[in-house]
């Protein structure tokens, strides 16, 4: 599991696992929007948190 | 013209086309020849449609001749290029869509149309409702008619240019993460982000499926509500559209706001705002509470967490932009594209895990409102930002007073509150129950009717 840091090591290899290209002179603002964006979600005790659900919902109203 | 028919409401306009004071061909023109002197240096339009508005402006004439009622029938209203209209090119701000002639018009742009305004052309938008234009870029980006070296907000600059300038007396705009109400902070202006599902976002240019909304921007409260009414109602052709009754906007604004009660979310909403608009707040708290109501302090805990939003609004960027980011890189504009890529990095989990943190606070916020009447935080943590601080390609995505209510999808709605000491407005944010418009604009209206921070006018 990754650390709680976005290090550019892990950027770097989340941009080869996806494919997509990034120029070298943006990866300090790629790194910094993604790790500001992940705060919390990586701060989170996932099993103390709701769930989604329900991904469906059937309302008769909207049928 | 004088500016003061430039400014004047649209109830005053309506009322004075049905008194033969004013026609619209008149007011139409006059527009058109304000907006040939001002926007050269604004650039709010991107496309502008003089003999669509005189077109549309003589069908009005033809119609109040016949006694037509209808409160929009002849008003100047532009609309945000990311909305589709048939036969004018939207570009989404965007040099991939920079000639494209959509052959159908976006629900809210036939239902306005079918309320009888007058289409003065298209608004530029920040480059896809996400990132704002580099100099350079294929469409420059408009300025802030109250300091042209500061940002209008975005993503619907254009809107809220337009409307501080007096260019336009409605204008649409889309919010994802805050791209009506940014801009009405910055601007001075109004605009309403309706309950998610309220308005049809059919024919709207995608950023973030379970962000995106569609929503009225306009000088006032009372504006508002008259250009929110023809946008509200079931679109089968937007599959979250609601089939929810439709309330009577304008008459909401009847009612004072004795005995309601106003939450203030102390926890969040506060943290990294400028002192000066955290003063303008609190006045603004002030003059509620002597206009009758209660306002007491709130908490909202997962609230702290509300920034995971981005990862939602990147992931659903990417994937709507994927083939288009792959195969046509250079047609996007530099930074954006790098933002827009960031989506493809955000993992399946951590997509979910925003999606549950997401539910954690949809969950506390209706608990909340179910104590109080509407919530009333700053809109914005700071004024209007200089391009020069905007151009900083490092900024990222700051922390949003208005991402709370995309993720909540609740009606809320941002007006002024004041001004800072360099003359840049302030905003206030009032944020209501699921399909409660009435609330907010009821709220807004009283506040706006005991302030005089909607009469002050740029010096374009």
């Amino acid at each position: 599991m990754a650390g709680k840091e976005l290090t550019l090591e892990e950027l770097r290899a989340r941009i080869a696992g996806a494919g997509v290209t990034i120029a070298e002179p943006r990866l300090g603002m790629v790194r910094k929007l993604l790790a500001d964006a992940l705060v919390h979600v990586r701060a989170l005790d996932s099993r103390t948190i709701k769930t989604v659900e329900p991904a469906v919902r059937f309302e008769a109203s909207h049928e | 013209m004088s500016d003061a028919i430039a400014y004047t409401t649209i109830r005053e306009l309506g009322a004075r086309y049905r008194t033969r004071e004013l026609s619209p061909v008149e007011v139409t023109q006059a527009l058109l020849a304000r907006i040939a002197k001002l926007d050269p240096a604004l650039h709010a339009f991107v496309t502008l449609t003089a003999d669509r508005a005189l077109s549309d402006a003589r069908a009005a004439e033809t119609a109040l001749a016949r006694g037509d009622a209808r409160p929009l029938l002849g008003i100047p209203i532009a609309h945000k290029d990311i909305y589709c209209t048939r036969g004018i090119r939207t570009t989404g701000g965007s040099a991939l869509l920079a000639d494209w002639v959509p052959d159908e018009d976006a629900t809210c742009v036939r239902r306005w149309q079918e309320a009888g305004v007058v289409l003065m052309g298209k608004l530029i938008t920040h480059e896809f409702a996400f990132g704002i234009q580099f100099p350079g870029h294929r469409f420059p980006a408009a300025r802030n008619p109250w300091n042209l070296d500061h940002v209008p907000g975005g993503s619907s600059s254009g809107s809220g240019a337009a409307l501080a300038a007096g260019l336009v007396h409605g204008a649409t705009g889309s919010d994802t993460g805050g791209s009506i109400r940014g801009p009405a902070a910055f601007c001075g202006i109004v605009g309403l982000k309706p309950t998610y599902g309220r308005s049809s976002r059919a024919g709207v240019l995608t950023l973030s499926w379970t962000l995106d909304h569609t929503g009225p921007m306009a000088r006032t409260v009372e504006d508002c509500a008259y250009l929110m009414q023809p946008f509200a109602g079931h679109d089968p052709a937007d599959p979250a559209s609601s089939r929810a009754p439709v309330g009577d906007y304008v008459a909401a604004l009847g009612c004072d706001v004795r005995g309601l009660k106003i939450g203030v979310p102390r926890n969040y909403f506060f943290d990294g705002v400028d002192a000066e608009i955290v003063q303008a707040f609190e006045e603004a708290m002030a003059t509620l509470k002597r206009l009758g109501a209660e306002v007491r302090d709130v908490r909202i805990p997962t609230m702290d967490a509300a920034h995971s939003f981005l990862l939602i609004l990147l992931a659903e960027a990417y994937a709507y932009h994927e083939r288009d980011l792959r195969e046509h890189p250079e047609l996007y504009g530099e930074v954006l594209r790098e933002r827009m890529m960031a989506g493809a990095l955000v993992t399946a989990a951590e997509y979910t895990q925003a999606q549950r943190i997401r539910a954690q606070i949809c969950a506390e916020t209706a608990g909340v409102l179910r104590e109080v009447d509407v919530l009333a935080t700053p809109t914005t943590l700071k004024p209007a930002t200089p391009f020069a601080v905007a151009h900083d390609p490092e900024l990222g995505f700051p922390k949003s007073n208005m991402g709370p209510f995309n993720i909540t999808g609740l009606p809320t709605l941002a007006l002024p509150c004041g001004f800072s000491p360099t003359g840049l407005p302030l905003s206030l944010q009032l944020a209501g129950r699921p399909f409660e418009e009435e609330m907010v604009l009821r709220v807004g209206h009283a506040y706006e009717q005991a302030t005089p921070w909607h009469t002050r006018r740029p010096a374009v």
